[in-house]
């Protein structure tokens, strides 16, 4: 009886193993079995869709010869890949923002599991005599976002830029309102329009990183942003910086009532349905904004309009934070040469040109917006550098996680209680209170 | 067959369950237990052994407190309103003899039917500040100086908007489930009761709820241990955790310490806590329900 059971046990141990040990077996590159090479390549089925990628895929195989592209493009990619890595099935290129849902490229960050691909950046872009690092727009690959570690190397590779700031509808600054230049314009601008319509509202709180970012650039300059994204307490306790969340509590005294009902994930579209019924007069979003919302009804004559922010003062500067994706190769990749090939394929003029006509998004290489179409709506909004705005870039550098601590997601401490400071629950004192208390603790951890 | 060789086939008989049972079920609760001991965010092999110590940090998270506050809360509120009303209806359409029966047994039962995100986005339309239902009569009865009640965007009232979605879901199928109950009871005993001149209400307490006991101690544990998960998802579908957290249940907090947090050690510390916390609760239901089962 004894010795049954000890089978049994050891049966049911030898299963266990099996059925959860990671795939020894696979950990050479990835091979079709037909001596085809597999480029896998997962990424976000988002605002911009897929056709563009499949495109690029076919053209990348066209030109490689025993090279099959397998791509992976979900909504849920995080889900989708988490288990994925956790098994071993490493993809070799990831295509998810910093800060996307999921926070799988955020997780891959802190777990230092990304290549540094400043080879990539010496690579010639196929077919072009110009290498990836002169063809990118200067100051891409030159931030947080792209340098988590600030080590002076290229991690993560910029994709599809797009200005963000404030929308509306232009219908109501011609002749009804008169757009404000600076941030007490601004609030003047909202005493005007009581009891006709809100002056702001947010689709979610998440929306404030883009806003937050060129907000602190425009009360306390690059510097201090810079300083406060590398967790620097003293910066965060600065008058500089406390103007900025002193700015955003005198909004929040003029945002729509429903705003806060309806900023989740399920029901945000009302908050941007609130600018098309003229309910409120701004909005922050991108420039994915007018697609997203272009079977929406709206009122009569309404026509977007888009602005960086205020200013601080007339003599202060106007920033629009400028947003953009990213892709990886994961440490694990099977296929990492291949992959540093199809990046640098990413910023051919071919590539981005097949980018801008399948989905309208528009690759951070020099001259990608001369690509656009005259009749192309969002070259209105691509040109707001061109009237003066500065364009701030960048996130927070990467730190060690602090268990409980969450400050930066959308929910986290910095953006997540807006809502409370919107509702009245939480004063601008309390809730810069607690970033800073949030903003010591990672300091902390980082320096340790 | 003598004794041995019965008991080899009967353990013969139970070894692929018991495989199966250990490499779903005990091995990644016993995986769980041991990654809430690590400091890890979940993707690489780079782990930190810091022992309890994701416990200790746990106490001390008002975020995780609060949450914890909100599960119990929804817990007791859902579970007392959905029975109450459950047993209620069930007891009027079993035994006061309601035509349409049937109809309404369908009808009732519904929503059960529906998944959570159906139902989360029907209870988001309702809730609605602008055009949801209950604003609208609520403004019709209160002429134009009506406010609108923000069910979703108000941090007091937020949870309870949550707990009247999770009780519209459940009612229907713990209703059936008692009626199924109530319709065996013998009719000989109300008939006695009616001669002796017991009323509607005691009969109700003194003979269908003695003899349905056991059905609603059965489904109370099974209602509190699933209000735990559903919790999760009608949270994160109407409110994402919000307003700035008021609606978090230790599920949600879990998910975001786990995955937006990249806390992952952490994460599973909090798994290790509601595993727990089910496990005593169903335990302490268990022995306070306990009474002696009634025949008939």
């Amino acid at each position: 009886m004894k010795r049954f059971l000890a089978v049994l046990l050891a049966l049911s141990l030898v299963f266990t193993t099996v059925a959860c040990s990671n795939d020894s077996s696979d950990s050479g590159e990835n091979d079709s079995g037909d001596g085809e090479k597999v480029l896998k390549i997962a990424g976000l089925n988002g605002g911009y869709k897929t056709e563009h990628w499949e495109a690029i895929a076919k053209k990348f195989e066209e030109s490689h010869e025993g090279v099959k592209v397998e791509l992976t493009l979900e909504k849920n990619i995080s889900e989708v890949l988490r288990p994925q890595i956790q098994a071993g099935n490493v993809p070799d290129i990831i295509y998810l923002a910093v800060g996307g849902e999921g926070k799988l490229t955020d997780t891959l960050i802190k777990e230092k599991a990304i290549q540094d691909i400043d080879d990539v950046l010496e690579m010639d872009v196929p077919g072009e005599d110009v290498k990836v690092k002169d063809k990118l727009i200067d100051g891409f690959t030159d931030t947080l976002i792209t340098n988590p570690y600030e080590d002076g190397k290229t991690y993560l590779a910029p994709l599809f830029y797009a200005p963000t700031g404030l929308f509306y509808n232009a219908n109501n600054f011609d002749g009804k309102y008169e757009m404000p230049e600076t941030w007490d314009d601004f609030m003047k601008l909202g005493e005007e329009a009581k009891g006709d319509m809100a002056l702001f509202t947010y689709p979610t709180t998440g929306y404030f990183d883009a806003f937050f970012y060129a907000l602190l650039n425009e009360t306390g300059g690059p510097e201090l942003f810079n300083k406060a994204m590398d967790y620097d307490v003293e910066a965060w306790k600065s008058d500089e910086a406390k103007k900025a969340f002193e700015i955003i509590g005198d909004i929040a005294k003029y945002t729509h009532e429903n705003t806060v009902s309806q900023a989740n994930g399920e029901n945000f579209t009302k908050n941007q349905q609130l600018i098309l019924d003229n309910e409120a007069l701004f909005i922050p979003n991108g420039t994915w904004l007018p697609g997203e919302m272009k079977d929406a009804p709206r009122a009569d004559g309404f026509e977007w309009g888009f602005s960086a922010l205020p200013k601080v003062s007339e003599d202060g500067d106007s920033y629009s934070y400028t947003f953009f994706e990213q892709m990886y190769i994961p440490n694990d990749a099977k296929n990492a040469d291949l992959a540093k090939e199809f990046m640098a394929y990413m910023y051919s003029d071919e590539a981005a040109q097949i980018i801008y006509d399948k989905s309208g998004a528009v690759q951070p290489i020099k001259g990608a917006s001369d690509m656009m179409s005259d009749d192309d709506p969002n070259k209105l909004f691509y040109s707001i550098y061109d009237e003066g705005a500065k364009a701030a870039m960048g996130g927070f550098a990467s730190a060690p996680p602090v268990e409980g601590v969450d400050l930066t997601s959308g929910t986290g401490i910095l953006f997540g209680t807006i809502n409370s400071v919107v509702t009245g629950d939480k004063t601008v004192d309390e809730w810069h209170g607690e970033v800073v208390e949030a903003v010591e603790k990672i300091s902390e951890a980082k320096q340790n | 067959m003598n004794n041995k060789s019965l008991k080899r086939f009967i353990i013969l008989c139970l070894s692929p369950a018991l495989i199966l049972f250990s490499v779903f079920m005990i091995y990644p609760t016993f995986s769980v237990f041991l990654m809430s001991l690590y400091k890890w965010g979940g993707l690489s092999s780079n782990k930190l052994f810091v022992g309890l110590n994701n416990f200790k940090i746990l106490m001390q998270d008002e975020n995780f407190i609060r949450s914890f506050q909100n599960t119990v809360f929804l817990i007791v509120v859902v579970t007392i309103v959905t029975l109450v009303i459950a047993i209620m209806f069930a007891a009027i359409l079993v035994k006061e003899n309601v035509k349409g029966q049937n109809f309404f047994r369908v009808i009732f039962y519904i929503p059960n039917i529906l998944s959570v995100v159906v139902i989360s986005s029907i209870f988001s339309a309702i809730y609605d500040p602008g055009q949801g239902l209950i604003n609208s009569f609520l403004s019709l009865i209160n002429g134009d100086g009506f406010k609108s009640i923000q069910f979703l965007g108000n941090q007091d009232i937020v949870i309870y908007s949550i707990a009247g979605a999770m009780i519209w879901q459940a009612i229907g199928y713990y209703m059936v489930i008692y009626m199924a109950g109530m319709s065996s009871i013998p009719n000989q005993l109300y008939e006695s009761a009616d001669i002796e001149g017991a009323s509607k209400v005691r009969q109700f307490f003194k003979i269908t709820l003695p003899l349905v006991w056991d059905t609603i101690r059965t489904s109370l544990i099974f209602f509190i241990i699933s209000s735990i998960n559903l919790s999760f998802l009608f949270v994160k579908i109407m409110t994402s955790g919000g307003p700035d957290g008021a609606s978090e249940v230790f599920l949600s907090y879990m998910y975001k310490q786990a995955y937006n947090n990249a806390s992952y050690g952490y994460g599973m510390s909090i798994g290790v806590i509601v595993f727990i916390f089910s496990f005593l609760l169903s335990g302490v239901i268990n022995k306070i329900t306990k009474r002696d089962t009634l025949q008939y």
